[in-house]
């Protein structure tokens, strides 16, 4: 149980590390992929761990989310290159108060 | 319904030239003007031919209706204020002629004439109110009709100012009847009153209240400061509002309220006390003026001096008679000073007139038949009820003989003043150099008839054994008061006493101010009426500079407080720039800081 839970952790600050050192939209919308079935493996690690299935369906319910984030996600990035011709995320600084 | 329409039809005028009168031509604003007050004064004229009327709302306000009263003392006032205001709004299409404000000064007049029938018409306080208060309004904005000059519009503020101060007295009085009664309707007050046998003690209160609202709109002593300034508004307006109508409403609210001051012997002896004091002062400032109208505003202050005496006395018809029969010849006055003025180009100074009678035949006649009413020449209107009020202090409950020394005092020097204002402005030689010339037909047929009534209204109330017609026909309105009677061969002897009076003064006027070179204790006294006593000077000092002191401390204390507020605002505007650098716009120091967020809630979470 410990182990699936560290790998867990692990995949999680691999990702979290990925969103923020990357610059490009596509590598930071990848590393958020990896955080998020972090948290599923860590859902599935509980829901057995407890012996019910809440967790699994728990893991099943992000993953459609994750589907459809990945669609919705990509048309932004492919919008945004397609006004700008680049991916990276510090060109989109508008936002700079 | 009809009653409503007496206010209604100049009120109608008003909105009307008010919005549209800029598109008539010349003399038409004048024409519906005047046709609607006209209208008005037949309507109050039919209305009383059939014995009166009343009108209202039942609920205007919780437990206050809006209503309107025509009865005896109504009609007369009404009569007074449309039939004068009629012949006044004529006169004034010539007057002003050419004037840029021709329609506004019309549309203002006609809401003159709206509110004070309003004031008039009232069957209960608050009504009157509305009306008080827009004469007030209709006086201020005629006052200040050329507004351009800073003087006119210091003068209509200074009126409107002074006017304030009584009518808080006025507000006050009527929460006080309120709260003792529980109603303000005149007709029910009287029932009150007359059905209680104990009277509240607060009553007196209430009386002395309404009375500061009359000193304040009648310009009494110590609030008269107002009126003579006021002359800064065009002469018609002088005519109607600062000398026949408007400056007697304190009197007509003192009248309407006679069952309340009849109950009131300390009340009533102060207000003749302020009427006999205004009316000494009045005259001691009109003998040392050099402007022509304002020889005639100080002896209206002195006039209603006279009016406040009666009134105080307890000769309630007397006072009204005074009221009517001044209006005919001070307005007659105003307005052939307006005349006087028309033909010189606007000069007002009576040092630069003299020798008029002969360039102006018929306002020489006007001006004479003014003055001398105005003196009480033997016969005249003046005579009889200024003669009526100086006799009623001896036999009317309130009175006193100290009263009548001093009306017979003033009244000698009315006839002075009054033949100087003639002998400066007519006899002699003309000191100007305009080419005087006559008014034209529409100023001097009003001026006419107002000849006629300021020689002849006096008839109406004769002294005994001969008829009077204004007391009884007065009498269902005012208080009962019990007269003492006074023996034919007494009262006669006075009447003839004060006709001596009168004879003497005009003589005595006639040859100071024509043939004698003034001694020189009069040119002392002359620089002291010429600035009227320096009441003016003594209210700044010690009323008007003192208050603009502390106006501007204030304003220093606010300006500090706008400092203090304007460095808060500027802090938080600081503050909220910094705060803007978090604003990095890179996606990744959003995220490092959600991180950040996350971890800082987690450990505390987890120690806590």
């Amino acid at each position: 149980m410990s182990y699936y839970l560290l790998l867990s952790a692990l995949l999680f600050a691999i990702g979290l590390y990925g969103v923020l050192s990357r610059r490009t939209a596509i590598l930071i919308f990848m590393s958020i992929e990896l955080m998020l079935n972090a948290a599923n493996l860590a859902l599935v690690a509980f829901a057995r761990g407890s012996g019910n299935l809440e967790g699994q369906a728990m893991a099943l319910v992000v993953i459609a989310l994750a589907a459809a984030e990945v669609a919705v996600g990509l048309g932004i990035i492919v919008a945004v290159f397609r006004a700008r011709s680049s991916t990276s995320v510090d060109d989109l600084a508008e936002l700079r108060g | 319904m009809l009653l409503l329409l007496i206010i209604l039809l100049p009120l109608a005028g008003f909105v009307y030239l008010g919005l549209a009168g800029k598109h008539l031509r010349e003399p038409l604003p004048g024409i519906i003007a005047s046709a609607l007050t006209g209208a008005s004064f037949l309507l109050v004229v039919a209305l009383s031919l059939g014995g009166g009327a009343a009108w209202e709302i039942k609920d205007w306000l919780p437990g206050i209706p809006f209503s309107l009263v025509l009865d005896p003392l109504s009609s007369y006032m009404g009569l007074v204020v449309t039939g004068i205001g009629f012949l006044i709004h004529v006169y004034a299409i010539g007057y002003m002629h050419g004037d840029e404000g021709f329609s506004r000064f019309f549309a203002y007049l006609n809401l003159f004439i709206a509110m004070m029938m309003t004031l008039v018409l009232a069957g209960s306080y608050p009504v009157m109110f509305i009306g008080w208060e827009g004469v007030g309004l209709a006086s201020f904005l005629l006052i200040g009709f050329w507004y351009t000059e800073k003087k006119n519009a210091d003068s209509a503020r200074k009126a409107f100012i002074v006017n304030r101060i009584g009518d808080l007295g006025f507000l006050l009085g009527m929460a006080l009847l309120y709260s003792l009664f529980g109603t303000l309707s005149i007709a029910e007050l009287r029932e009150a009153l007359e059905a209680s046998h104990v009277l509240p003690l607060s009553l007196g209160l209430a009386g002395f209240l309404l009375f500061v609202g009359a000193v304040g709109k009648s310009a009494q002593v110590p609030l008269m400061v107002w009126l003579p300034d006021a002359m800064a508004g065009p002469t018609p307006v002088s005519a109607l509002i600062h000398a026949a109508t408007m400056v007697t409403a304190g009197v007509y609210l003192i009248a309407r309220s006679s069952f309340l001051y009849v109950n009131l012997q300390d009340v009533s002896y102060f207000i003749a006390v302020i009427g006999i004091l205004t009316a000494a002062y009045g005259a001691l400032s009109a003998l040392g003026q050099w402007d022509i109208k304002k020889i005639v505003a100080y002896s209206t202050i002195s006039q209603l001096g006279y009016m406040f005496m009666a009134v105080g006395v307890g000769a309630y018809w007397i006072a009204l008679f005074h009221v009517m029969t001044h209006a005919f010849y001070k307005a007659l006055l105003f307005l052939a000073s307006g005349s006087v003025i028309h033909a010189l180009g606007g000069e007002q100074d009576v040092r630069k007139m003299g020798g008029l009678k002969k360039y102006l035949p018929r306002t020489h006649l006007h001006g004479l038949a003014g003055a001398l009413s105005l003196a009480g020449f033997p016969l005249l209107a003046g005579f009889w009820s200024k003669d009526a009020i100086i006799t009623a202090t001896l036999n009317y409950p309130f009175g006193g003989t100290g009263f009548y020394i001093a009306g017979l005092s003033v009244a000698f020097l009315t006839a002075i003043y009054a033949m100087r204002w003639y002998a400066l402005v007519f006899l002699g030689e003309y000191k100007g150099d305009a080419h005087p010339h006559e008014a034209p037909p529409v100023m001097t047929i009003p001026n006419d008839i107002l000849a006629l009534g300021a020689v002849f209204a006096g008839f109406l109330a004769l002294p005994k054994p001969f008829w009077n017609l204004i007391e009884p026909y007065l009498a269902p309105a005012l208080a009962h008061v019990e007269v003492h009677h006074m023996s034919l061969g007494l009262e006669w002897g006075l009447i003839t006493l004060s006709a001596v009076v009168a004879l003497a003064g005009l003589y005595l006027g006639y040859l100071a101010f024509t043939r004698w070179a003034l001694p020189k204790w009069y040119l002392t006294f002359q620089t002291w009426s010429e600035n009227a006593f320096y009441v003016d000077l003594a209210y700044n000092a010690v009323i008007v500079t003192p208050l603009k002191e502390l106006a501007y401390i204030w304003s220093l204390l606010d300006g500090a407080l706008d400092t203090f507020y304007v460095y808060v605002a500027g802090v938080s505007g600081w503050l909220g720039e910094r705060l803007t650098r978090v604003q990095t716009g890179y996606v990744r120091a959003y995220g490092a800081l959600m991180v950040f967020g996350l971890v800082a809630m987690l450990v505390w979470g987890v120690l806590r």
